[in-house]
């Protein structure tokens, strides 16, 4: 079976898909990303910009209409859902293999 | 005060910056050279980032997000590319990139707008030969160039002094040009040093 070119995803990358299943902007993804991970992913500034322009590029994020005038909002799209979704069975089975024979 | 100094390197140029906010004098402008204001000093924290925008909400968006997270945009417009943010006191983060990956791809952004500056002289260049406009055959006869009645019948002073004189526009006339490909090339060692900077940092 081929396996989807984008996978498996970056923890960051994983992070802020998973952000944006809710619409969030900028920094409320930054904090959500934190949240999410336990505090295991700080993602500053600058990085979160570039990673956010990345998956606009790659259909996996989508602008929505904003009432703050200065931020921008995203939200998660169908195909970043796909993405999303296979990467967690990808995991699952991970966890699944390391329970049955390392455990 | 204002500053002229030229980088390739933004870590070294992000040192020379808080080094002279801790003598007191604090960025306020970038264009093509550097403009301070004198300030208290202080043990500033100032990171670099290189981005151009397409419009304004963009710039307004992206300088949202550093603010939010406690960077001071200080210098930069939305097409200088070099954007300028000084920590706040109370932030947590140290830098405004969180893995190498990012930080270098500045470097690769810098190089993209290098090899664009130079192909837009490229076409420039071509067109300029192709119509005749610029003409290598001054080379061969540079005395073509000087348009002064019976220059070269002259003697002595007289012809010194009328030679001489000439010289500086018989020079912009034949050799102005060359100007043209000079800048075509320092972009394209520009985008080379900036992309070599890239890999370098990428590879570690």
């Amino acid at each position: 079976m081929s396996r989807d070119k984008n996978l498996p995803l970056t923890e960051t990358v994983y992070y802020i898909l998973l952000a944006l299943v809710e619409p969030a902007h900028g920094y409320l993804i930054m904090q959500k990303v934190e949240e999410l991970s336990g505090g295991q992913v700080r993602m500053a500034a600058g990085t979160l910009y570039g990673a956010i322009e990345n998956l606009l590029k790659q259909n996996l994020l989508q602008p929505v209409r904003s009432e703050d005038s200065r931020r921008k909002v995203y939200v998660i799209t169908d195909k970043g859902k796909e993405i999303l979704r296979l990467d967690y069975e990808r995991m699952k089975h991970m966890i699944a293999a390391t329970q049955a024979n390392f455990e | 005060m204002r500053k002229w100094k030229w980088f390739h390197n933004f870590d070294k140029e992000e040192k020379w910056l808080n080094e002279l906010a801790s003598q007191g004098y604090m960025l306020v402008r970038k264009s093509i050279g550097y403009e301070f204001q004198r300030v208290k000093p202080e043990k500033a924290i100032i990171r670099i980032d290189y981005r151009t925008f397409k419009n304004r909400e963009d710039f307004e968006d992206y300088r949202a997000l550093f603010e939010d997270s406690g960077w001071q945009h200080i210098a930069g417009t939305r097409s200088s590319g070099h954007q300028y943010f000084k920590k706040r006191e109370e932030s947590g983060n140290e830098d405004i990139f969180s893995d190498v990956d990012s930080k270098a791809a500045r470097y690769k952004r810098m190089a993209q707008m290098w090899l664009s500056l130079a192909s837009i002289f490229l076409p420039l260049f071509a067109v300029l030969v192709s119509t005749g406009a610029i003409d290598a055959e001054v080379f061969l006869n540079p005395k073509a160039l000087y348009y002064t009645p019976g220059l070269w019948e002259k003697a002595g002073t007289d012809f010194w002094g009328a030679f001489l004189f000439e010289t500086p526009f018989a020079l912009l006339r034949g050799f102005l040009w060359i100007l043209l490909p000079l800048t075509l090339v320092l972009y394209v060692v520009f985008a080379f040093k900036a992309n070599r900077r890239y890999r370098n940092d990428t590879d570690q």
